[in-house]
Order: C-alpha cells, then sequence, then structure tokens
C-alpha cells in the first residue's frame, strides 16, 4: 500500500537563484521521513517538485517507479498534499470541501460519502462540518487541509509545516494523527520544527540552501542526543536557522 | 474525467455565487438593460402616436398608417442590441478577473494542480462556469424583449439570432478575460487588460487612412464591430460565428497553456 | 516595464477613446496612437527576456510547447477566419424570411445564368451609403445564389459609368450591364431584382390599358388611384401604354396584352368589335371587373366563355387586416394548383380582394378551348345580389336556398387556339385589390402580374415577389409596459441586490 520515494539529481533553478541542487533521496515504503532545514532550504521547493506542481530544472522524482516529469498524473493519483499554511477555499462548507476534494481524485459515489465520513470522524471535524472553513480556527483548517490529503487513503502522504500556527495541544494531537500514519503510509514530513522531525520521523533528512547535508536515520538522531545539536553544527555560520 | 469537470464547474458556481460580486453585476446588468430598453419602447410608442395622431397616412388599413421603417426591429432591437454590446463589455470583465487570478493570490491553485488534475479540465469548467453566467445575464435581459416579441409579428427565431450573437460576443469577451486573468496573480490587472483588448479589437477603422485597402479589409475582418450587427437583424452568418470562436478557442488556448507554464516556472 | 506597459495601454486606449467619441483622427489621436504601441512593444521585448526565467530544458521545453500550442490555435482561428469570410452560408431567422432570397428572384437568377458572361449584369453596392448596413445582408443573398458580379465599394470608387446616377441620386445599389446602368431606389429585393430583370429581358412586352370608359386612372397616386399597378408592370420590364377606346377603331399592332380595368361605362360596339376581332386573331386580354360593372364588356366576356352573375361576393369569415373589414373584404387563399398564374400560391399565400364578384368559367365557346378557375372563395361564402345594400351593411345575407358550403370562382383563365394563334383571357372580379392601397398587399401583386405574364406568354418569369417586412407596431399597453418595466427594473435587481447583500454578509462571517 505505502509508496516508495527516489529522488534522483533534483535541482530547480529560478533565473541564477538555485533553489534545490542535485538532491538524492530514497525513502522506503511506510517510512515516515522528515526534511529539515531553515527557511530558503529547498524544502518546500522539493515537495512542490514531488507533487507535480513545479517541473524540475533536472532530475526526477519517482513513485513507485512513476516518473513525476513524465506520469504526473499517475504520480499525483497515488499522494494527498496538506501545504504549509492551508489552501483551501475559505468559501466551502467543510464537508463540501471535503466532497470536492474527493471528486478529483475520482472518489464517487457511496465511495466518496463513506471516504468523507471516515476523514470528518477521523479529524474530529464533526461539530465543523458544515460550517465555512473561512470563519473556522487555524487548528481546524489544519486539519481540514490533512482530512482531505488522506481522504482517498492515499499510499504516499505529503505534509508542509502542519503544525505551525497550531497551539501546544493541537500541535501534540496533530504529531499523534502523524506518527498514526507510518506503516501503511509513506509520510514526508517537511518543517523547520526540529521536536516535531524527532518526534514523527524515522529519517530526516538535513536541507540548506538548497543542498542536502546530511540524512539521519532513527539510530543517528537517538545516539546523537538532540537534533537540534545536530542541526546547529550542520548549519554553522547560517543566521536565519 | 467528466466527474473532475462536473466537480469543479459546481465548485466555480459556488464561488462565484458566494461573492457579491455576482450578484451586483447581475444587477447592473438587469437594471441598465431594462431601463434602456424601456427607454427605447417610450421613443418608439412616442413615434408611432405622433404618426397616427397627425394623419400622416390613411386610418383604414394598418399597413398605412406608419412607415414601414418605423418597427420594432429598426426602433426598438437594433438600438437595444447595441447596449446589450456595451453592457456585456462593462460587466463582463468583473466576473472574469477573478477566475483565475484570485485562485494564483492565494495559493489555492496548488491545491488543485496537486490532484490528477489535467490542465484542459481545470480551464475547462473554470471557462464554462463563465459562459453560464454569461447565459444567465442575457437570460434576465431576455425576458422584456421576448415579452415584446411575443406580442409583435417579429418571431421568437429573430430573438434567437439575436441573443445567440449576444452569447458568441459575450462569450468570446469572457474566454478573453479569462485568458487576461490567467496570465496574471492581480484581479486590477487582468481586469484593466480584459477591459483594453476588446476595446482595441473594436474597430480598426482608424487605421484605414495608413493602410492600403486589401490591409484595411484584412484587418476589418479581424475587429469585433463588423462581425456583430446582423445577429440583432435576425440572421445567423456561420462566419461570424467562426469569428467569436475563435476568440473563445483563443481564449481557452491562451488559458491551458498559462495553467502550464505555472509549472514550468 | 510594468510601468511601461501601463503607459502604453493608457496611451494607445486615450487615442481610440479620442477617435471613437470624436469620429477623427486629431493630433492627439496619431500622437497617443502611435506612442502607446510602442510603448507596449517596449515592455513586451523586455517581458520577453523574462523568459530566460525559464530555467533548465524541461522548463523551456514546456514553454516551447505551450507557446507553440497558442501559435497553432492562433493561426488556425485566423485561417478559418480567412476560409470562413467567404462562406456566404446563414441562417435567416426572420418571421418573413427577408434575408432569404424570393422565388422570383432565384427564378431571374437562373435566367440570368443561362445567359453568356458578356450580358450578365452586376451589382454596385456602395458601403459607404447611409443604409449600407442593412442592405450588406441582402447582397450577400445576391452574391451566394446569383450568377452576377457584386461588387462592394465605396462611393469614390464608382466607375464612370456609374457616376452620372451617383451625381444625380443618393443611392446605395446600382445595377450595370455594360455601360447601361439603373439606380436602385430603395434597395429592397423587389427592387433590386426588377432591375436585374429590366437589364437583361431580351423581349418588352407592350401592355395597353383601356381607357376612356372611367376605367381606373393610372396616374393617380392615391390610395384609389393605380399609378403603382403601371409601376409594377414597368418594374417587371414591360412598356405600359394607354389607348384612348373611342379615338381607335383596331387594338394597336405591337400589344401583347390588353388590361381592360373597371369601365364605368359600356365601350362603344366598334371598340367591342375590334376587341372581339383582336382577339380571334390570337389577342390577349385581362378584365378586372367591379361587382357593379355592367357593361358591355360582359357580354363580350360572356361570347368568350366566362359566365359573370351581377353581385358581391361575402363571407362571415371577416378579414382582421382591415380596420373597417366587413364580410365584402375578402381575405382567400384557395388557388387552381394547376394552372400557371397560381400554380406557385398554395394555401400558406393569401390575396386580399375588398369586394368582388364571382368568375364562372361556364362554357367553352369551341371544344378545344380550356377554361379554368384560379381563384375561390371559403365555403362560408355567398352572393349578394344588390352590391349597394351590402356595401352599406343592409346585405341579404346567405340565401338559405341558395348553394351553401361551395367554394365561388371569383377569377379564371381561357385558352382559345384559333386559326391565326391562341387568344388568352383572363377575368379577376375585381379591380380594387390592385389599387395603389392594396397593390403590395399580402399576394395581391403575384396574382395580377403573373397573370399579365401568362397572357404575354412570358411564363418564365412567373414567380413569388419579394415581401417587404411584416409591420409591427405597437406591441403593448402603457400599463402593461410600466407591470413590465416595475417587474424588470426594480423588483428582480431589488431580489438581486438582497442575494447579493447576503453573499456579502455569509463572506464575511
Amino acid at each position: 500500500m505505502a509508496a516508495k520515494i527516489e529522488a534522483k539529481k533534483v535541482s530547480k533553478r529560478f533565473g541564477a537563484h538555485v533553489a534545490l541542487a542535485h538532491f538524492d533521496v530514497e525513502i522506503a515504503p511506510g517510512e515516515i521521513f522528515g526534511l529539515i532545514g531553515p527557511n530558503g532550504a529547498g524544502k518546500t521547493t522539493f515537495l512542490r517538485i514531488l507533487t507535480g506542481y513545479w517541473l524540475p530544472t533536472e532530475g526526477d522524482v519517482y513513485v513507485d517507479g512513476d516518473s513525476v516529469v513524465e506520469q504526473r498524473e499517475r504520480v499525483q493519483a497515488k499522494l494527498g498534499y496538506a501545504c504549509e499554511q492551508p489552501k483551501l477555499y475559505m468559501d466551502h462548507g467543510v464537508e463540501t470541501f471535503l466532497r470536492l476534494m474527493g471528486q478529483l481524485r475520482g472518489l464517487g459515489g457511496g465511495d466518496l460519502s463513506l471516504a468523507v465520513e471516515r476523514s470528518i470522524e477521523r479529524f474530529e471535524l464533526q461539530e465543523v462540518a458544515r460550517r465555512r472553513i473561512g470563519v473556522l480556527s487555524k487548528g481546524f483548517q489544519q486539519r481540514v487541509s490533512l482530512a482531505q490529503a488522506l481522504l482517498h487513503d492515499p499510499p504516499l502522504v505529503v505534509v508542509d509545516e502542519p503544525t505551525v500556527g497550531l497551539d501546544p495541544r493541537q500541535q501534540l494531537e496533530l504529531r499523534r494523527i502523524l506518527q498514526g500514519l507510518g506503516g501503511s503510509h509513506t509520510l514526508l514530513l517537511c518543517t523547520h520544527q526540529l521536536r516535531e522531525a524527532e518526534a514523527c520521523c524515522d529519517r530526516v533528512a538535513l536541507l540548506d540552501r538548497g543542498k542536502l547535508l546530511r540524512t539521519f536515520s532513527a539510530d543517528e538522531l537517538e545516539s546523537a542526543g538532540s537534533l537540534e545539536d545536530l542541526f546547529l553544527e550542520q548549519t554553522q555560520g547560517r543566521s536565519d536557522t | 474525467m467528466r466527474r473532475r469537470i462536473a466537480a469543479l464547474f459546481m465548485k466555480e458556481l459556488r464561488s462565484l455565487f458566494a461573492s457579491p460580486i455576482a450578484y451586483v453585476v447581475l444587477t447592473a446588468f438587469v437594471s441598465l438593460s431594462a431601463v434602456y430598453f424601456f427607454q427605447h419602447l417610450i421613443s418608439y410608442n412616442q413615434l408611432l402616436f405622433a404618426f397616427q395622431s397627425e394623419g400622416l397616412a390613411t386610418t383604414d388599413f394598418d399597413q398605412g398608417t406608419v412607415p414601414l421603417q418605423i418597427n420594432t426591429l429598426n426602433e426598438l432591437f437594433m438600438p437595444f442590441a447595441g447596449d446589450l454590446h456595451l453592457f456585456l463589455l462593462a460587466v463582463i470583465p468583473l466576473i472574469t478577473m477573478r477566475v483565475f487570478a484570485e485562485e494564483r493570490a492565494t495559493g489555492t491553485d496548488e491545491l488543485l494542480l496537486t490532484t490528477p488534475l489535467r490542465t484542459w479540465e481545470l480551464a475547462l469548467a473554470k471557462h464554462a462556469t463563465t459562459y453560464l453566467f454569461v447565459m444567465l445575464l442575457l437570460g434576465v435581459s431576455a425576458i422584456y424583449p421576448a415579452v415584446i416579441i411575443s406580442k409583435s409579428q417579429l418571431g421568437m427565431a429573430h430573438l434567437g439570432a439575436l441573443y445567440l450573437g449576444q452569447l458568441a460576443y459575450g462569450v468570446a469577451i469572457a474566454a478573453i478575460g479569462l485568458a487576461c486573468s490567467s496570465l496574471t496573480r492581480s484581479q486590477v490587472v487582468a481586469a484593466i487588460v480584459a477591459y483594453a483588448v476588446p476595446f482595441i479589437l473594436l474597430d480598426f477603422a482608424w487605421l484605414d487612412p495608413v493602410l492600403t485597402e486589401s490591409a484595411a479589409g484584412i484587418l476589418s475582418g479581424a475587429a469585433i464591430q463588423p462581425h456583430l450587427d446582423n445577429f440583432a437583424r435576425g440572421v445567423l452568418e456561420f462566419r461570424h460565428a467562426v469569428y467569436f470562436g475563435g476568440l473563445t478557442v483563443l481564449g481557452f488556448t491562451v488559458s491551458v497553456a498559462s495553467l502550464e507554464l505555472v509549472r514550468a516556472r | 516595464m510594468i510601468f511601461l506597459a501601463a503607459a502604453g495601454l493608457v496611451m494607445l486606449l486615450s487615442g481610440l477613446a479620442s477617435y471613437y467619441t470624436t469620429q477623427q483622427i486629431s493630433a492627439f489621436a496619431v500622437a497617443n496612437l502611435v506612442a502607446g504601441p510602442l510603448a507596449l512593444v517596449a515592455a513586451g521585448v523586455v517581458q520577453t527576456r523574462r523568459v530566460s526565467g525559464f530555467s533548465g530544458a524541461l522548463s523551456r521545453r514546456v514553454l516551447l510547447r505551450q507557446t507553440a500550442l497558442v501559435g497553432v490555435v492562433a493561426a488556425a482561428v485566423v485561417v478559418s477566419n480567412v476560409l470562413a469570410s467567404g462562406w456566404t452560408a446563414s441562417l435567416d431567422l426572420t418571421a418573413d424570411r427577408q434575408y432569404t432570397l424570393a422565388d422570383q428572384t432565384l427564378g431571374v437568377c437562373a435566367q440570368i445564368g443561362k445567359l453568356p458572361e458578356a450580358r450578365r449584369p452586376s451589382l454596385l453596392f456602395f458601403e459607404d451609403a447611409l443604409i449600407a448596413k442593412e442592405v450588406r445582408l441582402r447582397i450577400a443573398g445576391y452574391e451566394a445564389h446569383c450568377p452576377i458580379e457584386t461588387r462592394t465599394l465605396r462611393e469614390a470608387q464608382a466607375p464612370p459609368e456609374a457616376r452620372p446616377i451617383l451625381s444625380e441620386f443618393e443611392t446605395t445599389v446600382i445595377a450595370c450591364l455594360g455601360s447601361r446602368c439603373e439606380a436602385v431606389g430603395y434597395p429592397s429585393e423587389g427592387n433590386i431584382t426588377n432591375a436585374l430583370l429590366r437589364l437583361t429581358r431580351a423581349s418588352t412586352p407592350v401592355v395597353y390599358f383601356m381607357l376612356g370608359h372611367g376605367e381606373v386612372n393610372l396616374s393617380s397616386e392615391a390610395d384609389h388611384g393605380f399609378s403603382a399597378l403601371a409601376g409594377a408592370l414597368r418594374d417587371e420590364g414591360m412598356d405600359v401604354r394607354g389607348i384612348l377606346g373611342p379615338a381607335r377603331e383596331e387594338v394597336p399592332a405591337d400589344a401583347d396584352v390588353l388590361i381592360v380595368a373597371a369601365p364605368e361605362r359600356d365601350l362603344l360596339p366598334d371598340e367591342i368589335e375590334s376587341i372581339d376581332a383582336w382577339l380571334e386573331a390570337g389577342g390577349r386580354m385581362l378584365a378586372l371587373l367591379e361587382p357593379e360593372t355592367a357593361s358591355n364588356l360582359v357580354e363580350l366576356l360572356g361570347r368568350w366563355g366566362f359566365d359573370l352573375p351581377p353581385g358581391v361576393v361575402a363571407d362571415e369569415r371577416v378579414s382582421p387586416l382591415l380596420v373597417d373589414a366587413t364580410p365584402l373584404s375578402l381575405l382567400l387563399n384557395q388557388f387552381n394548383g394547376w394552372h400557371p398564374i397560381t400554380r406557385k400560391l398554395s394555401h400558406r399565400h393569401m390575396v386580399l380582394l375588398p369586394s368582388a364578384r364571382p368568375v364562372f368559367a361556364a362554357r367553352k365557346p369551341m371544344p378545344d378551348d380550356r377554361l379554368e378557375a384560379l381563384l375561390f372563395t371559403h365555403k362560408t361564402a355567398w352572393l349578394e345580389r344588390d352590391p349597394a345594400a351590402a356595401r352599406s351593411g343592409h346585405g341579404a345575407g346567405p340565401d338559405p336556398a341558395g348553394p351553401r358550403g361551395v367554394p365561388l370562382p371569383l377569377a379564371a383563365a381561357g385558352r382559345y387556339p384559333r386559326e391565326h394563334g391562341e387568344a388568352r383571357i383572363v377575368v379577376i372580379g375585381d379591380a380594387d385589390f390592385a389599387s395603389n392601397r392594396l397593390l403590395h398587399t399580402l399576394y395581391n401583386p403575384d396574382l395580377l402580374l403573373n397573370s399579365v405574364l401568362w397572357l404575354a406568354e412570358d411564363e418564365e418569369q412567373i414567380a413569388l415577389r419579394p415581401k417587404g417586412p411584416t409591420p409591427d407596431q405597437d406591441p403593448l399597453t402603457i400599463q402593461q409596459t410600466l407591470a413590465y418595466f416595475y417587474f424588470l427594473a426594480f423588483a428582480l435587481p431589488e431580489a438581486l441586490l438582497l442575494l447579493g447583500i447576503h453573499a456579502w454578509y455569509r463572506q464575511r462571517g
């Protein structure tokens, strides 16, 4: 069920600016993989390439062997994506929005209703199901964003900065949900909250200025003590950490 | 595929009618068209009254009482068709400006473009919704003329021709507006360009003094104005349909291409 | 760059606005219309450089593919428009099919098609004339269906042979054959077709009107006059002349058709004799009779097989077309579908006869003669013996013992093969239907002109003529207008605005 990801020499340039340079990574099925790094490190750029929103300047990403450049729609059918700062239709009701996203991902009829119902339950959105997204709190909006990403039960879930703007209790709740996804789904989590990466991820890749600095396994993370120390050590001299 | 397009179509419709701008545009269009139609009707009735009361012709036979050129077509529908062209040009960019630009400005295009959706499906849904709105505008404005037509001898088919012409024109203007909206994230820029392009395309007669006859002829074929009149006269000329259809297809293609270019940045 | 583009756009729009409002290319307009596009082009060039922002082969490939796609579609649109510009196919949705060429025009065009190229006329259409826009569609119809050359040009470009006409008349269309040109008055289809017909007619039938016995007045332009009838015959390319009956003893030798229209007094015996002799020699006559006509013409026609009982035909079904309709004004649509004169008229075509007498094709003077009725009343008609009483509204009404339920014939035609040629006579039981007031009503002109063409043996020209638009006026009462206006200009916008406020309120949350 879970998907395997292979990124091969993925680069993205905007004119002279290099957002991502020769990024190589392999993520095993069912793995929870974290992307960490300071702002502008290239984390979101990689996610946008992986999800087919942007084309890479060079290289390619393969999801279960399907190229995101050549077989974009096949790749997109396999993933659910929750953007950084939930990008939702604020004039839609929660349930209406989830139904729309389900339909866009090919669900219909009984399957769609069931999936929407399950998602609402899973993310505890019952009380706001009929309310407009625009009037919901940030936490609920983040949940709606995750709910739409998981609606069709995709083998690959891509989540960008999921806990930004949430209070500590909401952050804990969300982490619990994300941890629960491991094993059955491949989860790619992009964050600059190191504790979040520590708490959830099996493996973490550290990026800086578009380059992959290092990949840490769970064991390495454990033996190193604190991810924070590792991060500071690897990104020495950067003021925006 | 059909399900995806239908879902997007419904989403666009919801977004359109969730914003007050659609209602304001509808209100403005309906009010303006009703007031102007009424004005033409008053002038027409006054003309009829003048002819009939001054005994300008014989009184014992209907046909002789008023000159033939004074009739509902010339006095009512031809000037009204001209008004509709102007009103459509005035209101359609207000609707089209937000359709693509708003998604880009708020970032919701990322949500859509990361689902297994083809760009043409997205563009089609957005274009179709806008065209439906143009139909709605025209449909509401047609109530009054339809009442008059049903009581005169012009015939519903004639009204149909007039409104098909308006629809072809309105849809083409909308397609231009949508293409403009797809090229920018600023709704204001989208609206300004959507006003400017049809205004520039309206007529090229001003270039006649500096052009050769054949060049002027070619440019005249590219202008909007020469393609408009005959619909109101009750005749559907296929070459005019080809012209407006061409503008629509071109606008649609530009929308699709600009969505693809978002990915390729 | 954005400033440059915006400035260019503003300049271009200002230039255009000044042109549209003043319809003049002023110095202001020229300056803006030159500077604006230049600024836009400059901005475009700068923007093109930004294309280098599409880094990498993949992005450039997409850019190239999408630019090519737009280019190909734009080219396809241009090509399809160029191809379609010569495509005259159209759908005429006007109630009267005003822009669909009439039967007569198509017939004339078919005949022109048989002529050698050099003898085909051409149409000059002046696109800068005042009503050119109204006429363009009609000209397009001729372009599509008529094997003639149609030239769209400005008055300044008129060929030398057309210039004298332009200096004399304000005209939109001129028909020419070689150096011979004719101005088409109001460019209706009828007038254009008649101009073509006149230019291409190989022979000119000569039509004589008998005068001097109180017949119809061909020079009167009043409603009851018949100047329109003479004009219509001339429009068909005929030579219309009058003969003063008592002053002549013989029908002129060049007469193709003799029209005797509603004489109030008896013809002189010599005249009757000469007409009779002329008919025996293969002459052709159209007799238009009024119910009161009791001249010796009726006797003459009796000898040629027509039975013309005195009286006027009335019908319960009163014509809705006349304001002062009485049972005597007959709206008729029953024609003889076999006779050349009425073959093209069906139950969908109507003629309006304000008062008519019956015309029976009663007997054949010779065994080989053929007489046929052409036009019939409905079954609800009856014969009023006293026309004056019937006119004043005191008619006797249907005779209970009379033959009701039988259509009465109101026109008939006869062919009489004789030693020196075939005589032809058409008798119509009404003359007023061809008066100025009614000649151009419904299919009245077709009944009359087709009769004359049949008599002149010009049967190829028999056709249904183009009709003017049906008048449609004053559709609503003031009260109705106000009611609709309140609904559409106030109630509906108000409801829409309330919905808009509701949407705004919801959006605010």
